[in-house]
């Protein structure tokens, strides 16, 4: 690869909630934007489109959000804001240059500013058996229903926490599926406790109390202090042992039950993803309740580094409205500084933004501790359940380079591959990260995380040799 | 859902339905579909096993993280199913450890 970088005024990377509003809000103050996106259709995972040639069938329940989306997305292909779909970011240079990757070539990309929405992945939680065909995560079986109207099986069981739980479990029941179960971790209990804070967010409490009320109707049990403790199969899910667990998530022995499935859904929560902010150069900070490591921002999103802003899921979790107010407050950040909106207009907007946000802040922070997380739940793998899947290193490997002086994951990597393999650790470095803290006695934050590499997603050597993407 | 795949009946209309061959066997898929959508639907969720233990794999993450459902497309190896469509006559192997790059090491 070679060449002149191109220039561009903004680059955002990630084509979800978050970056669909930077892009439209900047676009339409007249920034020139280039928005680059790895999947074939813009939405992200939440606004997940159907592939060209689909549609959902009429008042079916895989419309909603999908409609919700397909708005935003014309309002962006309708403004001035280049798409580079099936492209996938795979580093950056010098702070805002980007580089970006087809299936066939590759090229750079600097920008005067550069918005960062990344988004978030299932936190990837490891319990025997969690390799087995027919595990899978919320967010991967929510893709398969909302885009693709596939079931994950016929006889599913869903394990995890939060919301989301409660959406899969509706698709699932749309699709004709059986649902044998919900296993919510948290205790939930004492709910009436919340409800003055809930009050101002009416929409929210009610669309989970339809979802409750049709998980209720299916007579579908909804088990709260539960959690997965084990998927049963040799080469694909035929069942599921769960348990109690306590407050901290940690699984309560003598109190298994089984359940015969073909499909093991699992959401405990998300984790954002730094790749990118990392090797950017951003500053990070442990936030147990974002979800992890989580980037340092000012109050117009920008991170650490000077021109790059990130916004949504991938700078702590905080859900589809956060991450689309906090796109429109960065798009309008971008606009500022490419010098497009100015003055009183410029102030205005900003802080009809920051309003907007404030007011959801109370919401997620009701959520935040309503769905708590446990690190509890790190206990559920045993010394020869996996923990690195892709070079298949277990648990009592990542346990002996403790006892043998390892404090921090990377050291850990060094010593045994985990996190060596081609998701870059993304699948086990949560995971380490908190057995390391809990065998070192330290905290998780000083485990550290997984230094990020450039390709920070595989790309192939032929695409890396050939210019022009 | 019908009798004999996992689509949902009446929650979506389709792309046209194409076969592709999944080690040698034809398999219904629908244009639009990614690969791992179509293995799913079939009622196979095995897509690889891995290079040291022999373990089988599938779709996990579903949006092209993991790295797990990698297959072997057309003779090339380590594609991921979930972000990969499906088309007419495509070739898919279940891939078996690293998978074959048509050279030698």
């Amino acid at each position: 690869m070679s060449g002149v970088p191109g220039s561009d005024e903004c680059v955002v990377v990630g084509g979800g909630p978050a970056g669909l509003a930077a892009a439209r809000t900047a676009a339409r103050h007249g920034v020139h934007v280039t928005l680059v996106d790895e999947n074939a259709e813009l939405g992200g995972q939440y606004y997940r489109q159907m592939p060209a040639g689909f549609s959902a069938a009429p008042g079916s329940a895989l419309g909603r959000e999908t409609i919700e989306g397909r708005r935003l997305i014309e309002e962006v292909r309708g403004a001035d804001v280049e798409l580079r779909l099936e492209t996938v970011a795979w580093g950056i240079f010098d702070e805002r240059t980007v580089a970006v990757a087809t299936r066939e070539a590759s090229s750079l990309i600097s920008a005067r500013t550069l918005v960062l929405a990344p988004g978030a992945i299932d936190r990837p939680v490891p319990f025997p058996g969690w390799t087995t065909p027919g595990v899978l995560t919320a967010g991967g079986a929510q893709n398969l229903m909302k885009a693709y109207g596939v079931l994950p099986g016929r006889r599913v069981i869903i394990a995890g926490s939060g919301p989301l739980l409660f959406v899969v479990a509706h698709y699932l029941l749309q699709g004709g599926a059986k649902v044998v179960a919900i296993c919510e971790a948290s205790p939930m209990r004492q709910l009436w406790r919340y409800a003055p804070r809930m009050l101002p967010h009416l929409d929210f409490v009610q669309q989970g109390y339809r979802y409750r009320q049709e998980i209720k109707d299916a007579g579908v049990p909804f088990l709260t202090g539960h959690v997965i403790r084990r998927a049963l199969g040799a080469t694909q899910v035929t069942g599921a042992v769960i348990s109690r667990c306590d407050d901290d998530w940690s699984p309560i022995e003598g109190t298994e039950e089984s359940f015969d499935v073909d499909a093991i859904v699992v959401g405990y929560g998300f984790v954002s993803s730094v790749e990118l902010a990392r090797l950017a150069g951003c500053q990070h900070a442990w936030d147990a309740d974002l979800g992890g490591w989580t980037a340092v921002r000012n109050r117009d999103l920008e991170s650490t580094v000077p021109g790059v802003f990130i916004a949504g899921d991938g700078a702590g979790v905080a859900g589809s409205a956060v991450a689309l107010e906090e796109g429109h407050l960065a798009g309008l950040a971008v606009a500022g500084r490419a010098g497009r909106l100015t003055g009183r207009a410029y102030s205005r907007e900003i802080s009809r933004a920051r309003g907007r946000l404030l007011h959801l802040a109370g919401f997620r922070r009701v959520m935040d501790q309503l769905f708590r997380f446990g690190p509890g739940i790190y206990t559920l793998a045993d010394g020869e359940t996996t923990l690195c899947r892709c070079e298949e290193v277990p648990v009592m490997d990542a346990l002996q380079a403790t006892r043998e002086g390892a404090v921090e994951v990377n050291e850990v990597k060094a010593w045994t591959r985990i996190g060596m393999g081609r998701c870059q650790g993304r699948m086990c470095g949560p995971a380490l990260a908190h057995l390391i803290a809990r065998a070192t006695g330290h905290s998780v934050a000083d485990a550290g995380v997984f230094t990020p590499r450039p390709p920070v997603k595989p790309v192939a050597l032929e695409a890396l040799a050939r210019e022009g993407a | 859902m019908s009798g004999d795949d996992l689509r949902m009946t009446g929650a979506a209309q389709r792309g046209p339905a194409l076969a592709i061959v999944v080690d040698g066997v034809p398999v219904t898929a629908y244009g639009g579909e990614s690969i791992a959508a179509a293995l799913m639907a079939a009622g196979q969720p095995v897509m690889r096993w891995t290079a040291h233990a022999g373990q089988p794999r599938g779709y996990f993450c579903g949006m092209g993280v993991c790295q797990d459902c990698l297959v072997t497309v057309d003779d090339h190896p380590n594609v991921r199913a979930c972000m990969t469509p499906v088309r007419e006559g495509l070739r898919v192997a279940t891939q078996q450890g690293l998978g074959d790059l048509g050279v030698s090491r």
